[in-house]
């Protein structure tokens, strides 16, 4: 089961993210009431946010491997058990970096990783392996500092799950036992990545750690039939919840997998384990244990613990974790359980796995952190993120699992979001109008279920209608889907799609500056970095001056690290437009519009203003959350104190 | 006046086979690079939308010396040799000398733009044979030493002699670019190829014996920095003793505008654990990767060149927020890109 299988590879070091801000506020887009201190670095909608100058550039850096895993259980965490243990890991070299972007101002919450590659190099910096990150979103956005982020800003982590792809296998891979045994399992030139992201650096901190974060890496085995941006695997989901008002939960998500006959359970808490600093310093000391559920477990998270009985479990063992800088950075946070007795492997087929903590006052109650889900079901959409231009059918993939098996025969419903309201200018909202999402509802067409095979591999199309500017002045509209199993487990909720569709566009034949001068004005306007120090977007001539690289970037695939934009926000058709106009400028304007025809924009069927719906409202307060604008996150002292 | 070490063109009249050229084409592709940072770094240090003038002819020179760097390349590949783009010694130690003992004492440093950083260095770097006085000129002086110029000539005799008119080399080894016309940049296949390329170099960096331009009509590179020096464009001038003046449009330079760089700066001077230090490894770590790319694109990958091209722009952007940074612990200093040669293995083990 992808990366939590053996042989495994965990690394762990630093990741940069330069970001760019303007961008994360949707008023922003609004070219008829852009000011020039939207660029300027600083809290608040009337400035740009804490990178405004930020390049998309994402890299590993002061990244080494760590441990690694053996089919046995093995652990090896010594260069001299393997060359590969200490080595470097980093990102491309004699190619541009990765790039980290937003699907869209109002699709926060799915950054992806775009174009980054992945090379472990000897300190002579001959190539040991390198492979190819294939795009992916991140999911599973957690609380992991408890002290609060008065130093880096942000408190949250993420992970991002792939494949490593293009691999290449280096001469000197030969000298690495692990290695070898890793080629030999791999299949179609895929390997298994999981990151887990924390720790990152809104704030000029003097630590020198602005636009950082820590990232834990586990490279493993990809078999054919997995999925590839997450793990085929049983999952834990923490039920516990902070504090009142305070959506976050302790150990939110875990991955885990059992491998009966090496009698073996895997769980990975690198993107759950409460951390008190951005390093990823561990200073709890609390007891936790890992058991098996006798009976079904079903309870949503909650702030009232909720305590099993001695009876009620099977316990496995003690969660072998250390407190310190060390533990977390060394392990990945993946912790094994071996030699598991015939009765605790049969009690897991099929019932829910439980993280507990003993209570202080009575020792024959345990509080419930943490449970599988309910009836140990998963189902994920794998391409969950999507660009869709009018016409074009996308299609998702879906699987589904029960007990770390795959399920036959499920049904998934499928289900738009409810549009939600335009958001008038008022006090809150100082800037501009702000349009709302997920109309009009025709814009996208879809079957509203899907049924897996006898693999538990389903697949949905989506086809791009038809839309005219429902966001006047942002290009095309976010929708939303809801997709679920009849039984939703109240602990994790329902999952996602989201698809930015972009606006019909009938690229003209000989387009003037006036086809092409609000988009590029409105590129000009986010990325200061562009007209700052490399060509004013906004000025056809300069434009002009320009054109060879513009030319070579506006035309390269989306694949590529240097296309452009490099949000890769933008339809073909307006892309087209583009590179016709720099191939034979006409500097002639017009009446700004961002349409190529007279269809007026579709109304909102929900009036403006409306109040958000309580999911709308947790959804709203998140992106605050993920995007540094929310001011504080709570600091707690002795999280599991009152157990 | 400039010199270079007399030996390069001792070894290039004694070569007795193609393959003895080999090093000394590496070295013009050296010396070719060497030039690369100073001038860029003058150019990052005019703050982003002021001295658009200077910036511009800055730009120019350094967009032809990578195109020099790329010919010297070609030739090397067409001659059967293997450029070494992506070894330490490749980058030169700033302050210090350019390869081949180009200039004598001449030390070339990473400062800010001054104008008379452009006539003591930049001028005497691109210096030709015997430049033209156009009214205003430095004095010519004994000729007893060689130039580039006639180290190149040498080189062209030298494959005249040695090579038959096809070249030995791999031509899926050569390099092109839509970012450069062909008839600048064309596959070297030939001797004929090699000869006229070589006056390429040659013209553009020095212009022509009798004339400032190029056979393009271009200003040679040592007449475009004179331009800046005397803040005025060399225009055609029939009045003129040599058919030429300085009294075309003016090259405005404002002094105020130019970032107060620290000059030569190091990465050891910035302190460990800072932002500063962080953005000149991102920096040096990317200058890197651009010449490993460039070696990739040289050795057998021309398609490399546009990822190489990528991160001209990444190296862009990161010099100029260096420039722009204020230097830890140096008042009233920014800080200059080091162009230091570092390996993503060093950045690990320092």
């Amino acid at each position: 089961m992808a990366y939590l299988n053996a042989p495994r590879l965990i690394f762990s070091g630093d990741f940069l993210s330069d970001v760019s801000t303007v961008n994360n506020d949707t008023a922003h887009y609004n070219n008829a009431t852009f000011q020039p201190n939207f660029q300027e670095f600083g809290k608040g909608s009337a400035n740009g946010w804490w990178n405004p100058e930020g390049g998309a550039v994402f890299d590993f850096q002061n990244c080494t491997v760590q441990q690694l895993a053996l089919p046995d259980g093995t652990i090896l965490s010594d260069s001299s058990e393997d060359i590969l243990i200490g080595r470097i890991v980093s990102g491309s070299e004699g190619r541009p970096t990765g790039k980290m972007v937003d699907l869209d101002p109002d699709a926060q919450m799915v950054s992806a990783l775009w174009c980054a590659q992945l090379r472990i190099c000897t300190p002579q910096n001959e190539l040991l392996l390198q492979g190819d990150i294939a795009t992916t979103s991140f999911r599973d956005i957690q609380l992991r500092q408890t002290s609060g982020a008065a130093v880096n800003g942000q408190a949250l982590g993420a992970s991002w799950t792939s494949v490593l792809t293009n691999l290449v296998w280096g001469e000197k891979a030969e000298n690495s036992a692990f290695l070898k045994i890793l080629k030999e399992t791999t299949q179609e030139d895929k390997l298994a990545l999981n990151l887990n992201a924390f720790g990152y650096y809104y704030n000029h901190a003097p630590d020198g750690r602005f636009s950082l974060g820590r990232i834990l890496g586990s490279i493993g085995p990809w078999f054919k039939g997995e999925p590839e941006t997450f793990a085929p695997c049983r999952r834990l989901y923490g039920v516990l919840n902070l504090k009142p008002k305070n959506p976050f939960v302790y150990f939110g998500n875990s991955n885990f997998q059992v491998d009966t006959a090496a009698k073996m359970l895997t769980i990975d808490f690198g993107n759950s384990f409460p951390i008190s600093d951005s390093l990823g310093t561990i200073n709890t000391t609390s007891t936790f244990i890992l058991g098996v559920a006798n009976n079904p477990l079903s309870n949503g998270a909650s702030l009232d613990i909720q305590y099993l009985n001695k009876s009620d479990f099977i316990e496995i063992g003690l969660l072998d974790y250390q407190a310190g800088p060390d533990w977390l950075n060394k392990t990945g946070g993946i912790v094994i359980f071996e030699n598991l007795p015939e009765a605790t492997l049969q009690a897991l087929e099929n019932r829910q796995l439980v993280l507990l903590s003993p209570s202080a006052t009575d020792p024959t109650q345990f509080g419930l952190l943490a449970r599988e889900s309910v009836d140990g079901y998963l189902v994920r959409a794998d391409n969950f993120v999507q660009r869709i231009d009018t016409g074009q059918t996308n299609i998702i993939n879906f699987y589904t699992y029960q007990w770390g098996k795959t399920l036959p025969n499920a049904t998934i419903s499928v289900s738009m979001e409810a549009p939600t309201p335009d958001t008038p200018v008022g006090p809150q909202n100082p800037i501009s109008e702000i349009y709302g999402n997920n109309f009009p509802q025709d814009g996208l067409s879809y079957c509203t279920s899907v049924t897996t095979d006898s693999d538990g591999f389903g697949q949905l199309s989506i086809t791009g209608n038809a839309i005219h500017s429902p966001r006047v002045y942002l290009d095309g509209q976010i929708y939303t889907f809801d997709y679920q199993l009849p039984t939703v487990d109240p602990a994790f909720g329902i999952e996602n799609i989201i698809v930015h569709l972009r606006d019909y566009y009938a690229v003209p034949e000989n387009p003037v500056w006036g086809d092409i001068s609000q988009t590029m004005i409105q590129y000009a306007n986010l990325y200061p970095i562009m007209s700052k120090y490399i060509v004013n977007l906004a000025n056809p001539e300069d434009l002009q001056l320009k054109k060879n690289i513009l030319l070579f970037a506006f035309s390269r695939d989306i694949n590529d690290t240097m296309h452009m934009p490099v949000t890769r926000d933008l339809s073909d058709a307006k892309r087209q437009t583009i590179l016709k106009w720099l191939n034979n400028p006409n500097m002639e304007s017009k009446t700004p519009v961002f349409k190529s025809d007279a269809v007026s924009s579709p109304e909102n069927p929900i009036s403006p203003g409306t109040p958000l719906n309580e999911q709308q409202m947790k959804y709203k307060e998140a992106v605050k959350a993920k995007n540094g604008s929310m001011l504080s996150f709570p600091e707690i002292e002795n999280p599991f104190g009152n157990i | 006046m400039l010199r270079l070490d007399s030996k390069y063109v001792q070894m290039v009249e004694s070569a007795t086979s193609l393959a003895d050229l080999h090093f000394l084409f590496q070295k013009a592709i050296e010396l070719e690079h060497a030039t690369i940072p100073p001038y860029l770094t003058a150019m990052y240090s005019l703050k982003p939308g002021t001295n658009a003038g200077p910036k511009g002819i800055i730009h120019s020179i350094v967009i032809e010396e990578m195109l020099h760097m790329t010919i010297s390349s070609n030739i090397l590949n067409a001659l059967g040799g293997q450029p070494v783009i992506n070894k330490a010694d490749f980058v030169p130690s700033y302050p210090g000398n350019l390869p081949m003992g180009i200039g004598g004492g001449l030390i070339v440093g990473i400062e800010k733009f001054s104008k008379d950083l452009v006539k003591n260095v930049y001028m005497e770097i691109e210096e030709p044979e015997n430049p033209i006085e156009f009214k205003v000129m430095l004095s010519a002086e004994d000729v007893t030493y060689k130039t580039i110029g006639e180290f190149y000539a040498a080189l062209q005799k030298k494959i005249g002699e040695l090579a038959d008119d096809k070249l030995p080399g791999d031509p899926a080894r050569q390099v092109t670019s839509n970012f450069f016309p062909s008839d600048l940049l064309y596959p070297i296949l030939t001797k004929e190829d090699a000869i006229n390329a070589i006056n390429i170099i040659v013209e553009q960096g020095e212009g022509t014996t009798t004339s400032p331009l190029d056979q393009d009509g271009e200003v040679a590179h040592y007449y475009r920095f004179e331009e800046i020096y005397v803040g005025k464009k060399l225009v055609k001038n029939p009045d003129a003793p040599n058919g030429f003046s300085f009294s075309g449009d003016p090259i405005p330079f404002d002094a105020a505008s130019v970032y107060p760089i620290f000059p030569n700066t190091k990465t050891d001077m910035l302190p460990e654990g800072t932002e500063a230090r962080r953005r000149m490894n991102e920096f040096n770590s990317s200058y890197y990767s651009l010449l490993d790319g460039l070696h990739t694109a040289f050795n057998g990958e021309p398609g490399n060149l546009d990822n190489c091209i990528g991160l001209m722009y990444d190296i862009k952007l990161y010099a100029e927020k260096l420039c722009a940074m204020p230097f830890p612990g140096k008042d009233g200093y920014t800080i200059a890109p080091s162009f230091e040669f570092i390996s993503p293995a060093e950045f690990l083990l320092t």
